[in-house]
């Protein structure tokens, strides 16, 4: 069985020849283990493919979330220079702007006044929203523009190159590996657009408002995952950030994203036979019949406390038969700073659980953190092969 | 006469910025924190008891709110803004000295680390319960933190982390504090954050939430 057969089958809710294992990793471990210099996995299209196969053939993962969209070919020519500072480079923009880039994180964009760029929650239209990528290389702008381009229209919206490294990744190891893409919930780039405070508040301020944001992200969401799913990917993740009670009650999970993720779901599925499943960090024990209210096909994540809320039996309880699930292993207290031993009782535990009937994806919950050392990356992955196995 | 007073408190624990906020819809058209500071004031409330028995009143039941789940990050958020709004008013007596803070709380997003939305809500309660807060932002380096505890010799400081990249930064942070300004409290947070790490990097406590902080804060102060 391939890898990228046992993963559908586990999507599917059933029963593969062993739970496959794959992981979402932070950008900055990708930075520090793959050998592919930093800037070339987060300017270049073929840099991040790379780095995404690189990982997954020395983890053996038997999937790949491709999590950052193509880049166009000539973003040197929009770069002034690059200077180092201290363990940071600084890259300057010729339109004045500049780019932090730490050695083992995201990079961070800023203007020229060092502000993010983000706009009010007064200042925004609804009717110029469509879809806010929040890692694309010129940071978030409003109305939003690709990579220093200009305004697109909403039926020209995205680039042509925005798919290219799923397409890449697809064509190098497709075949065999599972390939998922990724899109932003509207509420993550709603968030994420306003720099999330001024958007909490306008949930309570101006909900009409907040909704019709929404509504109108939710259009250009539903036509990325419809792109991606075009390019084969076997299954299609929604980023949902924020969504959890660390950030918003349950009455506000219902009104402001689940009527969205929704739409998401079906309005991919209506023209595309792809599994799309959701990703919610940090607390979501509390509203997972709530996710899959959204006719998610899948939960990702599912943090366990500290970092979140989520016990893996109760878990399994409301959702076995419903949805697959992936993740659950913290990526801080057990993968990062556990010893051997801890990652073996965390992936035997996991494995108890969740293993028996189907349906389970070996994880983290959330991205793998970027100085994980990969050792206990292979050791936990090596765990999962041998003892998830089906009889 | 009280009663002016728990309007206030009843303002911020609601979120009621003023009369023009259309939230909470129930109080619409209704005064705010800011009009009700602002008569208060007027009518001769000294602006010690406004702060005592109006803001940290209110403030202390969005934080106790806030730790039960009762309320979450948009309300708090709003409540937060309606005690700074009706603050403003109050800032003269500070620095006249009719009204006293309880003492200086320096904070900040440790350095590499661009996430502020912990943090801010930490410094607002803290500012919220009668404390000067000092907030330097988020990329805050070491020496930035030393440089103003210097310049505020009894201070208080947080330190709030959201990265597990981060986290390194602060355990470097407390080090470097401790070292120059060795009884100084230092009160750590963030996703990633918890007791345990809080004491290997020897910070003094871990605050699980913004109500824990005031709590400690507040212990500390009567110490």
């Amino acid at each position: 069985m391939t890898a990228k057969e046992r993963v559908r089958i586990a999507m599917q809710g059933g029963i593969p020849d062993r739970v496959p294992v794959m992981c979402q990793l932070a950008a900055g471990h990708y930075f520090l283990y793959s050998g592919i210099d930093p800037l070339d996995i987060w300017y270049t299209t073929e840099g991040f493919a790379e780095a995404l196969i690189a990982m997954q053939e020395r983890y053996q993962f038997d999937g790949i979330l491709v999590n950052m969209h193509g880049r166009p070919a000539q973003w040197s020519a929009f770069l002034d220079r690059i200077e180092d500072r201290g363990r940071e480079k600084w890259l300057f923009w010729k339109n004045g702007d500049y780019t932090v880039f730490p050695p083992d994180d995201n990079p961070h964009y800023f203007k020229t006044d060092g502000s993010s760029g983000c706009p009010t929650f007064e200042e925004i239209d609804p009717d110029r929203l469509y879809y806010v990528e929040p890692w694309q290389i010129s940071g978030i702008s409003y109305p939003f523009c690709w990579d220093f381009g200009e305004e697109r229209p909403k039926d020209d919206f995205f680039p042509p190159y925005i798919n290219d490294s799923l397409k890449r990744v697809i064509d190098r190891v497709g075949d065999r590996v599972s390939v998922h893409g990724e899109v932003f919930s509207p509420f993550s780039q709603f968030l994420e657009l306003l720099n999330y405070e001024d958007a909490l508040m306008g949930l309570l301020v101006d909900p009409d408002k907040a909704h019709a944001c929404l509504s109108a992200l939710t259009k250009g969401t539903i036509e990325l995952g419809i792109l991606e799913a075009r390019c084969r990917a076997d299954a299609v993740l929604i980023s949902s950030a924020f969504a959890g009670s660390g950030f918003i009650s349950r009455e506000l999970y219902r009104e402001f994203v689940l009527p969205y993720e929704q739409q998401v779901v079906q309005g991919i599925q209506a023209v595309a036979d792809v599994p799309v499943y959701t990703h919610t960090c940090g607390g979501i024990g509390d509203r997972l019949d709530l996710m899959m209210e959204t006719g998610t096909n899948g939960i990702d994540t599912l943090d366990p406390p500290p970092l979140g809320t989520v016990e893996l039996e109760e878990a399994i309880a409301q959702t076995k038969g419903k949805v697959f699930i992936k993740g659950n292993l913290d990526a801080v207290n057990e993968l990062l700073k556990g010893t051997p031993e801890d990652i073996a009782r965390a992936v035997h535990k996991r494995l108890d659980i969740a293993k028996p009937g189907g349906g389970y994806i070996l994880s983290t919950a959330c991205s793998v953190a970027p100085k994980t050392a990969p050792e206990r990356l292979e050791y936990m992955s090596q765990l999962g092969r041998e003892f998830g196995t089906y009889p | 006469m009280e009663h002016l007073l728990e309007q206030i408190a009843h303002c911020i624990e609601f979120g009621k910025v003023n009369e023009a906020a259309s939230y909470p819809p129930e109080m619409k058209g209704q005064p705010g924190a800011d009009e009700w500071t602002l008569t208060a004031l007027q009518q001769g409330f000294s602006p010690e008891d406004i702060l005592q028995k109006g803001f940290i009143r209110g403030m202390d039941r969005v934080g106790e709110k806030f730790a039960a789940h009762q309320i979450f990050v948009p309300q708090m958020l709003l409540s937060a803004k309606a005690m700074t709004t009706a603050m403003r008013h109050l800032q003269p007596f500070f620095q006249s000295g009719e009204a006293k803070k309880r003492g200086t709380f320096v904070i900040g997003t440790v350095a590499g680390d661009l996430h502020e939305i912990g943090k801010n809500l930490a410094g607002m309660m803290i500012a919220g319960n009668g404390w000067d807060v000092i907030d330097l932002g988020k990329d805050v380096k070491t020496e930035r933190f030393a440089e103003t505890v210097r310049q505020h010799p009894g201070c208080a400081v947080g330190l709030s982390a959201l990265l597990t990249t981060t986290m390194e930064h602060m355990a470097d942070t407390v080090n470097a504090l401790k070292k120059e300004f060795p009884g100084l409290r230092i009160l750590v947070g963030g996703a990633p954050v918890n007791a345990a790490f809080c004491s290997e990097i020897g910070a003094d406590f871990y605050a699980a939430n913004p109500q824990t902080a005031v709590q400690y804060l507040k212990e500390i102060s009567v110490q």
